[in-house]
C-alpha cells in the first residue's frame, strides 16, 4: 500500500495501482484516451502525461504506464507536462476534421474537452488533412473514421475485451484504419458500447443519430429490464421520448458496459403502436369509465362466484411495487393467489433453484470474471443473459477453464469446453459430476449419512454417453481454486439447480471460494418468486378458467401468448370468460382481446425497484412524464401552435396504479422495502442483495435421478430457448433491433437432420400457421442429437410450430 | 434614500435660505435664453416613425437563418445557439435531412423572450443564425412573437457572403465526399502497403 503526493495531496492506494487512478481517487481527472479502467494501460496516445517531481522516478513520464510507488511526488501541473499535453494534443488534432457541429459526440466528446482543457485553441497546421472512407456497420453503430485519434480502445475493447474478431485496426502510419474488413453489420451483440468507449466520434450512435445534445437530454439512473442480470443503466430522454441508454458502472454486476439487447431495446416505449389509451370492448373510453367499468364488472362478477371466481396474473417484466401490489390484492380481496408466468415448466426450475440459493453460495456477476474455472449447465448465456458471456470471456482471458454442459450447441466468445447432453439428462449429468468429484478424490471428507447418499446416489445414476467425460471434470472440479457454477432455469429440470447447490457445497469443502449463479427467466423474476408468486402455476388457472369457476382475469404487463406454448388452447379460455381486462404497454397479442384495457405506463415514466438475479434490489429513477413525443405531436415538423394543460398520449399510468385502485386506492407509489421485509423477513437496501437464508449443508433429495427421460431415448424433444433478439418481450418490440432479429430457423444435429431428410438451409413451411412461419435448418454438431432447437419468438404461431413439431416426433 | 419620519421627530431642520430679488431674475433670464438659444436650431429629435434611420448592419434585432452561397440553409441544427441563449428563447430538432446534411426539422425562437444579445450568432459556428437591425417587430398576440423556421429562414447570406460550413467539414454529403474538402487530401487506400 504505496503512499504517494499528488498536487500536494498525500493518497495511500493498492499495490500495482497506477498513477493515473491514483489521482482519480483525488478527484484529480488526469487527461486520457487510451488509457480505460476495464481496458487497461498501453501508453499509446501520450496525453497522461505528470511530472514525477520525486521518489524512484522522475521528470516527465505517462500516468497511466507507472505503478503508484512509496514516496512518489507527482505534479500535474509541472510545466513540461503540462507543454508535452499540449503539443500532443495538437499532433492528435493535425489532421481532426472540422466537425463537431454535425457529429454526434459533441457535447460529451473527450477530445473536444481535451483539447480546450489543453490549451489548443487555433489551428497552425495548414496542410492537407487525411481523410478515410467510412463503413456501414449495421443499424446500432455509425462510422465515421476521419476522426480517429489512434488511441486503440476500440480494437482492445472488441477483441480482446469481447471477443469477437470481425472489428479491428489494419494499417500503418497515417492510414491506420479502425473497421471491419467489408463493411457489414457487427457482429458482436456488445458493438453499442464502442460508442461509449472510443474517446471521439467515430463510433456514435446511429439509432439517436442527430437527435440531440447531452446537454439537453434528461438523464437518470436506471435499471435493464431486457434480461435478469439487471444491468446499470442511464437513461436520455428528450422532448418525451427515451433516445439512449449507457452503461453505468456497477461493480458488482455490469462493470462498464451492457449489451446491444439492453442498449436499443428502449424503442418499444416509443412505437407508434405503443397504446396508450384505454379501451372497453375494444372502443376507446376515458381512464376513469374505464376504471370504473372494471372495479364494477369485477365486483358484480365477485357477488355471483366469490372471490374465488377472479384471478390475477402478474409477470416477471412488471416492477416490485406492482407485483407487491398484486400480492396485497389478492390478500385484501380473496381473489386467486397472483401468478406470474404462464411456463410453469420455468417456473418449477426457477423456484427450485431459488431455494437452492443461500447468503453464502450466491455471487455476483463480476465475481464470476475471478472464477478459475466456470461451470455451466443448460445456460446459454448469449441468449439469456448476454454479459454473463462477457464475464465468462474475461474469467477465460485470466486463464480461467469454461465449460458448458447443454443441449444446446452453446456458442461464447471465449474458448469453452462443450459437452452435448440431451435436456432430459441434465439432472444425470450433473450426478456425474458429483461422483466424478467424490470418487477417486480425497480432498472431501463424507460423513456416514453423506456415504449413504452417495452410494444411492452412484447406483441410482444411469450411464450417458458423456459420462466418462463428466466425471473426468468433476474430478477436475475438485482441484479448482476458484469455481463457479451456472446453472440456467428455463432449459434444466427442476432436478438440476439443488443437484449444481449440491456439487457446489462439496466442492466448496476443497476450494478457496465457490458460488452459485442462475440467471432466470425475466428481469424480476426473483420479485415474482420473493412476494409469494412462485407456487401460483397457470396450468391449474387456466383449468379453473375452462370449468368456468374463474370468470373474471385481471393480466398485468403480461402477454400470455407469448409465454404459454398451446395459442389455441389459451385463446379459447381466455374467450370463455367474462371479463379479461388487460394491463400493458406494448401492443402484445392478449391486449386485442381485453374485454377492459387500460395503458400502463414504461420504466420511462413510472420507474420502479426489480431484484436482480442474485436477488440485488435495484432502482429506476424516471426520467420523463409520459406523452407522445414532440416529434410525434408535430408531425415532424414544429410542436404545435397551442396551449392546452395534459400531456397529449400522456393517459398512461403506472401498473401499481390501477391494481391500488382496486384494492387500497391509494396514489403514492408504495414502498416496496417494507413489504419485502415482511416477505423475507429481513431488511434490504437499494444496490444491496436481499437476505437470503443462510447456509444449508442438506443434501436435496436425489431419488429421482435415476429415472431417466420417459419415452425412448432416440426420441426427439423441442426446446424452445431465449435468442440475443427477438426472444425479450419489451424488447422484441424495439424498432430499432428488429433488423438484427435473425430469421427464424431450426438448429439439429446432422444425424438428427439426415434422419428428419433435412438438409442446411432448407426452407421448411409450418403448415396452418397464421401468420405463415418459415423455418430455416441449420446444422450444428453440437447440439446434442435429437435436439430440435428453435428460439423464443414473439409474435409468431406457437401452436402451429408445435403441431409440426410433434406430427415429426410422433413419426 | 427614503427616511423614516418616525425618525426625524423632535430633529431641527435647517431654516430654508431666503433668495434675493437679483438671484431670482439671473435665473429667470438665462432660462429663457437657453430657451431662444435652440429655438434657431435644427431639431436632433428623429420623428420616429414618420422618419426612420439606416442603422449599422451589425445592430442586433431580429433575428435571421441564413443560406450559404450555394442556396442551402446554413444552420446544421448543432445545438449551440439554443444552449448558448442566456434566456432559453430557441429550440429546435435536428434531424438527418438530404444527402446526409444534418438540418434543423424545425427551428424557433420566442422573441418575447429574446433579449437581444448575440450570443446566438457569436456562437454558431456556420455562420447561420444572425442578428439583422430590423427591430420593428412588436406584436400584439404573443403567439406571433414565436417565430418559426419558416419565418426565420431567408433566402441570402446575410453579413457572411462567403461561408460554407460543408467545404470544410470532413463529412461526405451530397456532391462533397471524403477528401473533396477543403485542405483535404484524397482518402488513403488502407490495403496499401506502401510506406
Ligand atoms: S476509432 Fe475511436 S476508439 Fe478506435 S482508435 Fe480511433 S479514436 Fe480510439
Ligand atoms: S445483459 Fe441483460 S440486463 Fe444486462 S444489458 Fe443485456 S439485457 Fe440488459
Ligand atoms: S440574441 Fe441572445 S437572447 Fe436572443 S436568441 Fe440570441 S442568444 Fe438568445
Ligand atoms: S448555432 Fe448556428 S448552426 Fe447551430 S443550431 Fe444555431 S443556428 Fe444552427
Ligand atoms: S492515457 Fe496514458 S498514454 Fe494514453
Amino acid at each position: 500500500m504505496p503512499t504517494l503526493t499528488i498536487d500536494n495531496r498525500p493518497v495511500t492506494v493498492p499495490d500495482g495501482t497506477k498513477v493515473i487512478t491514483a489521482a482519480e481517487q483525488l478527484g484529480i481527472m488526469i487527461p486520457r484516451f487510451c488509457y480505460h479502467p476495464a481496458l487497461g494501460s498501453v501508453g499509446a496516445c501520450r496525453v497522461c502525461a505528470v511530472g514525477f517531481k520525486e521518489g524512484p522516478i522522475k521528470g516527465v513520464e505517462m500516468s497511466c504506464m507507472v505503478d503508484a510507488q512509496e514516496g512518489m511526488v507527482v505534479a500535474t501541473d509541472d510545466p513540461d507536462a503540462v507543454d508535452l499535453r499540449k503539443h500532443v494534443i495538437e499532433l492528435l488534432m493535425l489532421h481532426h476534421p472540422h466537425d463537431c457541429p454535425v457529429c454526434d459526440e459533441g457535447g460529451h466528446c473527450l477530445l473536444q474537452d481535451m483539447t480546450i482543457s489543453g490549451g489548443h485553441g487555433r489551428r497552425r497546421y495548414a496542410g492537407a488533412k487525411r481523410t478515410h472512407l467510412d463503413q456501414d456497420l449495421g443499424p446500432l453503430v455509425q462510422h465515421e473514421m476521419n476522426r480517429c485519434i489512434q488511441c486503440y480502445r476500440c480494437s482492445r475493447f472488441y477483441q480482446q475485451f469481447c471477443g469477437y474478431r470481425d472489428l479491428g485496426v489494419t494499417g500503418i502510419g497515417t492510414r491506420v484504419y479502425f473497421g471491419r474488413s467489408e463493411p457489414g453489420t457487427l457482429e458482436s451483440p456488445f458493438s453499442g458500447n464502442l460508442t461509449d468507449i472510443c474517446p471521439t466520434g467515430v463510433y456514435t450512435d446511429k439509432p439517436s443519430r442527430f437527435y440531440g445534445r447531452r446537454w439537453d437530454y434528461e438523464r437518470a439512473p436506471s435499471v435493464c429490464i431486457h434480461c435478469s442480470l439487471g444491468c446499470s443503466l442511464t437513461v436520455s430522454a428528450r422532448y418525451r421520448k427515451a433516445v439512449r441508454h449507457e452503461a453505468r458502472f456497477n461493480a458488482q454486476v455490469n462493470g462498464h458496459f451492457i449489451c446491444d439487447r439492453g442498449r436499443y431495446a428502449y424503442a418499444y416505449a416509443s412505437q407508434p403502436e405503443r397504446p396508450r389509451d384505454a379501451l372497453i370492448a375494444g372502443r376507446p373510453a376515458t381512464l376513469a369509465q374505464a376504471a370504473t367499468q372494471m372495479s364494477e364488472r369485477l365486483a358484480a362478477i365477485e357477488k355471483g362466484t366469490g372471490p374465488d371466481g377472479i384471478a390475477l396474473m402478474g409477470s416477471a417484466r412488471s416492477s416490485l411495487e406492482t407485483q407487491a401490489l398484486l400480492a396485497r390484492l389478492h390478500s385484501e380481496k380473496g381473489w386467486r393467489t397472483p401468478c406470474f408466468s404462464a411456463d410453469d415448466a420455468a417456473t418449477r426450475v426457477v423456484s427450485s433453484a431459488l431455494n437452492t440459493l443461500n447468503a453464502t453460495n450466491t455471487i455476483a456477476l463480476t465475481e464470476i470474471e475471478g472464477a478459475d474455472t466456470v461451470l455451466l449447465v443448460g445456460a446459454d448465456p448469449i441468449g439469456e443473459a448476454p454479459m454473463l458471456a462477457l464475464a465468462l470471456r474475461q474469467a477465460q482471458r485470466d486463464g480461467s477453464r469454461i465449460i458448458t454442459v447443454d443441449p444446446r450447441p452453446v456458442t461464447l466468445p471465449c474458448a469453452h469446453d462443450h459437452i452435448a447432453v440431451s435436456g432430459d439428462d441434465l439432472a444425470t449429468a450433473v450426478a456425474h459430476l458429483i461422483i466424478g468429484a467424490l470418487e477417486p478424490s480425497r480432498e472431501i471428507a463424507l460423513d456416514a449419512d453423506q456415504q449413504d447418499r452417495f452410494k444411492t446416489l452412484k447406483q441410482e445414476t444411469r450411464d450417458i454417453p458423456a459420462a466418462a467425460e463428466l466425471r473426468a471434470i468433476g474430478h477436475a472440479l475438485t482441484t479448482a481454486w476458484r469455481p463457479a457454477f451456472v446453472c440456467g432455469t428455463t432449459v434444466p429440470d427442476p432436478d438440476v439447480p439443488p443437484l449444481m447447490g449440491l456439487l457446489q457445497a462439496l466442492v466448496q469443502t476443497s476450494c478457496m471460494w465457490s458460488g452459485l449463479f442462475f440467471p432466470l427467466p425475466g428481469a424480476n423474476t426473483f420479485g415474482a418468486h420473493c412476494l409469494g408468486g412462485s407456487d401460483a402455476l397457470f396450468e391449474p388457472l387456466l383449468a379453473a378458467v375452462e370449468a368456468g369457476q374463474v370468470k373474471a382475469l385481471v393480466v398485468v404487463e403480461n402477454d400470455l401468448f407469448s409465454e404459454y406454448p398451446d395459442q389455441q388452447r389459451l385463446a379459447a379460455a381466455l374467450e370463455s370468460l367474462e371479463l379479461l381486462v388487460v394491463m400493458d404497454c406494448v401492443p402484445s397479442a392478449i391486449t386485442a382481446r381485453a374485454d377492459i384495457f387500460l395503458p400502463t405506463q414504461t420504466i420511462y415514466e413510472a420507474g420502479g425497484h426489480y431484484l436482480n438475479n442474485e436477488g440485488r434490489l435495484q432502482v429506476a429513477t424516471p426520467v420523463i412524464a409520459g406523452g407522445l413525443s414532440i416529434m410525434d405531436t408535430g408531425g415532424g415538423n414544429h410542436p404545435p401552435r397551442e396551449f392546452r394543460e395534459d400531456i397529449p398520449g400522456g393517459t398512461p399510468r403506472p401498473a401499481w396504479q390501477y391494481v391500488a385502485g382496486l384494492a387500497t386506492g391509494e396514489t403514492d407509489p408504495p414502498d416496496v422495502k417494507p413489504l419485502l421485509d415482511e416477505a423475507l423477513t429481513a431488511g434490504v437496501a437499494d444496490g444491496e442483495r436481499v437476505s437470503l437464508p443462510s447456509a444449508s449443508r442438506e443434501w436435496p433429495s436425489i431419488e429421482r435421478i435415476g429415472a431417466g427421460p420417459e419415452g425412448d431415448a432416440g426420441g426427439l424433444t423441442l426446446i424452445e430457448s431465449a435468442a440475443t433478439f427477438g426472444s425479450e418481450p419489451l424488447a422484441a418490440f424495439s424498432t430499432v433491433l428488429a433488423e438484427l432479429t435473425p430469421l427464424f430457423g431450426v438448429t439439429v444435429h446432422s444425424e438428427t437432420a439426415q434422419r428428419l431428410g433435412w438438409r442446411a438451409g432448407d426452407r421448411i413451411v409450418i403448415p396452418d400457421s397464421a401468420p405463415a412461419l418459415e423455418v430455416v435448418v441449420t446444422l450444428d454438431d453440437r447440439a446434442a442429437p435429437g435436439v430440435l432447437l428453435v428460439p423464443r419468438r414473439i409474435g409468431i404461431d406457437r401452436t402451429a410450430l408445435r403441431r409440426y413439431m410433434a406430427h415429426l416426433l410422433a413419426e | 434614500m427614503t427616511q423614516d419620519p418616525s425618525q426625524l421627530k423632535g430633529k431641527s431642520l435647517p431654516p430654508p435660505r431666503e433668495t434675493s430679488g437679483a438671484e431670482a431674475l439671473k435665473a429667470l433670464v438665462t432660462g429663457f435664453a437657453t430657451t431662444l438659444k435652440h429655438l434657431g436650431r435644427r431639431p436632433i429629435t428623429e420623428q420616429y416613425p414618420e422618419e426612420k434611420r439606416e442603422l449599422p448592419a451589425r445592430s442586433r434585432a431580429r433575428i435571421i437563418l441564413t443560406r450559404d452561397p450555394d442556396g442551402a440553409e446554413r444552420c446544421v441544427a448543432c445545438y449551440l445557439c439554443s444552449a448558448v441563449c442566456p434566456v432559453s428563447c430557441i429550440s429546435m430538432q435536428s434531424i438527418e435531412g438530404q444527402g446526409g446534411r444534418r438540418m434543423a426539422a424545425w427551428f424557433r425562437i420566442n422573441f418575447g423572450r429574446c433579449i437581444y444579445c448575440g450570443l446566438c450568432e457569436e456562437a454558431c459556428p456556420t455562420s447561420a443564425i444572425q442578428l439583422t437591425p430590423d427591430y420593428e417587430h412588436c406584436q400584439r398576440a404573443i403567439l406571433k412573437s414565436v417565430y418559426e423556421k419558416e419565418d426565420l429562414l431567408v433566402d441570402h447570406c446575410g453579413k457572411d457572403p462567403d461561408y460554407n460550413f460543408y467545404r470544410h467539414a470532413g463529412v461526405a454529403t451530397e456532391g462533397l465526399d471524403k477528401g473533396r474538402h477543403e485542405k483535404e487530401a484524397p482518402p488513403v487506400n488502407v490495403r496499401s502497403n506502401m510506406p
